[in-house]
C-alpha cells in the first residue's frame, strides 16, 4: 500500500508554522539592526548587552522564582483541593466546585483589578508577594482541574487492599494514591508553571513598585525601548536552556528503561 | 515523597523571600521602558545615598487602571499629559513644591510653554516633548515633499503605516483639511473621516509599534509615527531613513513627572526632578531617549547630530506649527464612532 504523502506534507507544515517564527527570533538576536527588519550583518553585541542588562536578570529571576512558589504551593494546595471535592459530596458540592473552576473562566484583567482591590482594602502593600498570591490563586484551579480528572479514573478498591493489609489512612495515601496521582500532580504543576511565567495582565496590576517580572518587561521595551533585541538574545537562551533539560530527562529516563530491562533479563 | 516535605518549607522560604526589602531609601520610579539614562541614574544614586528602582509600562490607561484601584508605592510617575488631568480629577497627585526644585525654575524654558498641555505645573513638571509626523525612506521617495496628502499618493500605494490611534490619524487627517485637531466640530470630523477613509485604501496597515520595523527593512515607504522612534531610526541609518513634520500641522505630545499622593519619598522625588533638570544630566538624558527636554540651557549643549536631527530638535519654524492634543472629556465619544466607522469600512 503507497504511503499517502498528505500527512507528511500537514506536520511540516505546522512545524514550519509553529518553528519559523522561533528561528527568526533566535536570528534576530544576532542581527546588527535594532529593529529586525533586514538582515545587516552578525554581531554578538546584544548578547554583551543581555549580560551587563541588570533589569533584565532581575526580572528573568523574580520570574523563576514566582513560577516555583506558585507551582509547589499550588500543588500542594491544588491535590488536597481534588482529593476533599472527590472524596466527600456534601450539599455545597456544587458550590466548591465553581469555586475552583471560576479562575479559569473569569477574564485575566477582571481578575488582575479585583485582586489589586482586594488588596488594597485589606491594606496589604503591593509586591513580589501579591504577585506570588496572584498567582496561586489561578494556579491551584488548574493543578486541581489535572488532578480531579486522574482522580476520576482511580481504583478505590487499591486503598482498600491497602487498609486491609493493615495500612491506617495516611499510610495508605502517601504510600498507595499519591504515587499514583504523581503523574497528574506534576502535569498540573508544568500547566501552572508556564501559566506563571507568562501572566502578563494579572501580574500588572498586582506588581508593586519594584516588583517587575519578565513578561512585565518584554511588553514595556516592545513598545518604547531601543533594546529590543536584547530579549531576542534572553529567549534564545531560555530555549536553549528548555531544549538542555528536555534532552537531559530523555536521557536520564533512557538510562533508567535500560537497567530496568537489565534487571528483567 | 520524604521529599515532600522539604520542598514544602522550600516554598514557603521562597514566598518569604519575596516579601524581603533592603535597608537604603529606595526612590521608585514608574515609567516608560528605557527612558532614562540608566548612567544619569547611577550618579543621582550615588549622589544622594539611595537606590532607584524602575518599573515600566506600555500604556496610559493601563497604569491610570492600576494607579487608581489603589497600587501605591510609586514615588514619582511619568505619563503622558492627556493622562493628568484625569488623574488629577481622580484625586491621585500631590501638587509639587517648587522651592525644592530650583534647577526647573532656573532652567525651564518659557518658550516651550505652548507645547504643554497643563502650564501652571502645579502637579507636573515636563520631561519630553516629543511629535508625531512622517518617516520615510530618502532613498526610495525621491524628491516628493513630505506632507499629510502624501498618504494619498498612489506612488506610495501599499507602502504606508498610519497609526493606531484614533486622536493622531483623525488629527492628521483633520490637519490636513486645515482644521484643529481637537475640534468637536461635527461637519469638519465628518470630512476628516472622509479623508481617512480615503487613506485607508491607500495604506498598508495600521500600526502603533511596528512601522519602525517596516522602515528598516523598506516595506514601508511611509510610517505615520513618533519622533522619538524615528530618531533612533535615523540615527542608525542616517543616509536611509528621514523625517517629516508636515507643513499643514501635527501633534506634539509631552510626556511629564508627577508625585502621586501616597508616594513615599517625597522629598527624594523632588530631587530627583531637579537632578533632572540640571542642563549637563538634561543634554545627557535627551541624548539616550531621543527627544527633547524644554531646557534651552540644556539643548545648546547638544552635540551637532543631535541639533540637525529633526526628529529631536524641529527648527523653530516648523515648531510653531504644532499643536497639543487637548483631552476632550465626553466629546471623545465623537472620535470614538468616526474610528469605529473608519475600522469597520472596507
Amino acid at each position: 500500500m503507497k504511503r499517502n504523502p498528505f500527512p507528511m506534507i500537514v506536520l511540516l507544515l505546522v512545524l514550519a508554522f509553529l518553528y519559523l517564527p522561533i528561528i527568526v527570533l533566535t536570528a534576530n538576536s544576532f542581527n546588527l539592526s535594532r529593529f529586525g527588519g533586514a538582515w545587516e550583518g552578525f554581531t554578538l553585541n546584544w548578547y554583551h548587552q543581555l549580560i551587563r542588562d541588570d533589569d533584565v536578570w532581575i526580572a528573568f529571576a523574580n520570574s523563576l522564582l514566582i513560577a516555583a512558589g506558585a507551582t509547589l504551593s499550588s500543588c500542594v494546595l491544588g491535590t488536597t483541593a481534588a482529593l476533599a471535592l472527590h472524596r466527600w459530596k456534601t450539599p455545597l458540592q456544587n458550590v466548591h466546585y465553581g469555586l475552583i473552576y471560576t479562575p479559569l473562566v473569569i477574564p485575566e484583567i477582571l481578575m488582575g483589578i479585583s485582586l489589586l482591590l482586594a488588596f488594597t482594602a485589606a491594606g496589604i502593600d503591593c509586591g513580589l508577594h501579591t504577585i506570588l498570591l496572584a498567582h496561586i490563586t489561578f494556579c491551584v484551579s488548574y493543578v486541581a482541574m489535572t488532578v480531579l480528572a486522574r482522580l476520576q479514573d482511580f481504583d478505590d478498591s487499591l486503598i482498600e487492599a491497602a487498609r486491609d493489609l493493615g495500612a491506617n489512612g495516611w499510610v495508605s495515601f502517601i504510600k498507595v494514591q499519591l504515587p499514583l496521582l504523581f503523574p497528574g500532580i506534576v502535569s498540573g504543576g508544568l500547566l501552572a508553571f508556564t501559566l506563571s511565567i507568562d501572566d502578563f495582565v494579572i501580574t500588572f496590576f498586582v506588581a508593586g513598585p519594584g516588583a517587575s517580572t519578565l513578561p512585565l518587561k518584554i511588553y514595556s521595551m516592545i513598545k518604547h525601548s531601543p533594546k529590543l533585541p536584547v530579549i531576542n538574545c534572553l529567549s534564545t537562551v531560555m530555549l536553549m536552556l528548555t531544549f538542555v533539560l528536555v534532552l537531559a530527562s530523555r536521557a536520564l529516563q533512557n538510562i533508567r528503561h535500560q537497567k530496568t530491562a537489565q534487571k528483567t533479563a | 515523597m520524604k521529599a515532600i516535605q522539604p520542598l514544602i518549607a522550600f516554598a514557603f522560604g521562597l514566598a518569604l523571600l519575596t516579601g524581603c526589602n533592603a535597608g537604603k531609601p529606595t526612590l521608585y520610579l514608574y515609567t516608560w521602558s528605557d527612558y532614562i539614562d540608566p548612567e544619569l541614574v547611577t550618579a543621582f544614586e550615588t549622589a544622594n545615598h539611595c537606590k532607584v528602582k524602575i518599573d515600566t509600562f506600555d500604556s496610559n490607561e493601563a497604569m491610570y487602571a492600576k494607579v487608581l484601584a489603589g497600587s501605591s508605592g510609586y514615588d514619582i510617575i511619568v505619563p503622558s499629559s492627556y493622562q493628568i488631568p484625569l488623574m488629577v480629577k481622580s484625586d491621585l497627585l500631590q501638587p509639587l513644591d517648587k522651592s525644592k526644585l530650583p534647577n526647573v525654575t532656573a532652567h525651564f524654558s518659557d518658550s516651550y510653554k505652548s507645547l504643554i498641555l497643563n502650564p501652571e505645573m502645579v502637579y507636573n513638571i515636563p520631561y519630553a516633548i516629543t511629535f508625531t509626523g512622517i518617516g520615510y525612506r530618502k532613498d526610495k521617495v525621491g524628491k516628493a515633499e513630505i506632507s499629510w496628502s502624501s498618504f494619498d499618493d498612489p506612488a506610495f500605494k501599499g507602502r504606508i503605516s498610519l497609526l493606531n490611534d484614533f486622536r493622531e490619524t483623525i488629527g492628521a487627517a483633520l490637519k490636513s483639511l486645515g482644521f484643529s485637531l481637537n475640534s468637536t466640530n461635527a461637519t469638519e470630523l465628518q470630512q476628516a473621516c472622509a479623508v481617512v477613509l480615503r487613506w485607508k485604501k491607500n495604506i498598508a496597515k495600521f500600526d502603533n509599534e511596528q512601522y519602525k520595523t517596516g522602515l528598516a527593512s523598506s516595506e514601508f515607504l511611509l510610517g505615520h509615527g513618533y519622533s522619538g522612534d524615528i530618531a533612533q531610526l535615523m540615527l542608525d541609518d542616517p543616509a536611509n531613513i528621514g523625517f517629516a513634520l508636515p507643513k499643514q500641522g501635527f501633534t506634539a505630545a509631552c510626556d511629564e513627572m508627577v508625585i502621586p499622593k501616597n508616594a513615599r519619598s517625597v522629598d527624594l522625588a523632588h530631587a530627583f526632578i531637579n537632578f533632572l533638570y540640571d542642563p549637563d544630566n538634561a543634554c545627557k538624558n535627551i541624548q539616550y531617549i531621543c527627544a527633547i527636554m524644554p531646557n534651552e540651557h540644556a539643548i545648546a549643549k547638544l552635540p551637532e547630530k543631535y541639533k540637525n536631527n529633526p526628529a529631536i530638535l524641529p527648527p523653530k519654524e516648523i515648531m510653531a506649527k504644532a499643536e497639543v492634543l487637548k483631552d476632550l472629556g465626553a466629546a471623545n465619544a465623537l472620535y470614538s464612532k468616526v474610528w469605529d466607522t473608519i475600522k469597520a469600512s472596507e
